[in-house]
């Protein structure tokens, strides 16, 4: 059955752990042509858009499950919001859970209402996003 | 019109509500949009080809919208001294920015506000346009407030 409300609640994950490494950081800091010194180092801070890097491997799930029958190619992001009680550092491996949390319905446009929790290995809470992404169905 | 400002900065040791962050201007290129989708393993086709983009009702090539959200947040984090004062930033992706193929790209404007003083954050609000139209919505960042006499 494709993607429905039925599929409200439900929980996707936890992805391998993901390492956020100094290399990446410094990477993902220069493609947005920020030279913050935070950004460089060892003991390097991720910039926040960065949890996107991991929250969308989250993502990767919902398009990867045949039951759902989405495709990244089809989806735009509508909305994003993420909430931090640490921020991203080097050397933290993270992993993250995606939880359902709307389905809504419009023509050939579903409305996905997604959470996505990011955890350190010992269980700490360190981000949570919050994102809207609408799908377009494929024309019949 | 532009709706930018020009203030004498005012540092966050020193902000208000209403204290007006300094205005941030940059472009958008469509090698800007390759190199952030392979930083972030975004690899959306809508953001590399335009026919994807067309068949998918978009003018054409559209810049990821946290991209968008990563270069506009750098008007909060460069004003509030680093990365790490960020607790929470939302946005809606109200309108797509379209980046041309040429050698200019896509020009963004960012003004960021302060909202709300609170004990220890701020409410920093940014207007993200591109040619006086708005890219994002209900920009809102929450930052903490830095300790006077810190580093």
């Amino acid at each position: 059955m494709p993607i429905s409300p039925d599929h409200i609640g439900r929980v996707f994950g936890p992805t391998a752990a993901y390492e956020v490494t100094a290399v990446k950081i410094a990477e993902f800091a220069r493609a947005l042509g920020d030279d913050n010194p935070a950004y460089r180092g060892d003991q390097a801070v991720a910039p926040p858009t960065f949890a996107a890097v991991i929250a969308a491997q989250a993502w990767d799930q919902l398009w990867a499950d045949p039951e759902l029958d989405l495709t990244l190619a089809r989806v735009i992001h509508a909305d994003q919001a993420f909430q931090f009680v640490h921020p991203l550092r080097a050397g933290q491996r993270v992993q993250a859970s995606l939880t359902i949390d709307g389905v809504r319905q419009r023509g050939p446009l579903t409305h996905l209402g997604l959470t996505v929790e990011l955890r350190d290995q010992t269980g700490q809470l360190l981000a949570s996003s919050a994102s809207t992404l609408i799908h377009r169905q494929e024309e019949a | 019109m532009t709706g930018i400002v020009s203030a004498p900065v005012v540092g966050p040791l020193e902000a208000s509500a209403g204290t007006l962050l300094p205005p941030l201007r940059l472009t958008v290129s469509r090698d800007d949009l390759v190199r952030y989708a392979g930083a972030s393993t975004d690899f959306n086709p809508i953001h590399h080809s335009d026919r994807r983009a067309l068949a998918l009702g978009l003018p054409g090539v559209v810049a990821h919208g946290l991209l968008t959200m990563g270069l506009a947040l750098r008007a909060v984090t460069d004003w509030v001294g680093g990365p790490t004062a960020v607790r929470s930033y939302s946005a809606r992706f109200v309108r797509p920015l379209v980046v041309p193929d040429d050698d200019r790209g896509a020009e963004l404007v960012v003004q960021g506000r302060v909202a709300e003083e609170l004990a220890d954050r701020f409410v920093v609000v940014l207007d993200v346009t591109c040619q006086d139209q708005p890219v994002l919505g209900r920009v809102k960042v929450e930052v903490d407030r830095p300790v006077e006499g810190a580093a």
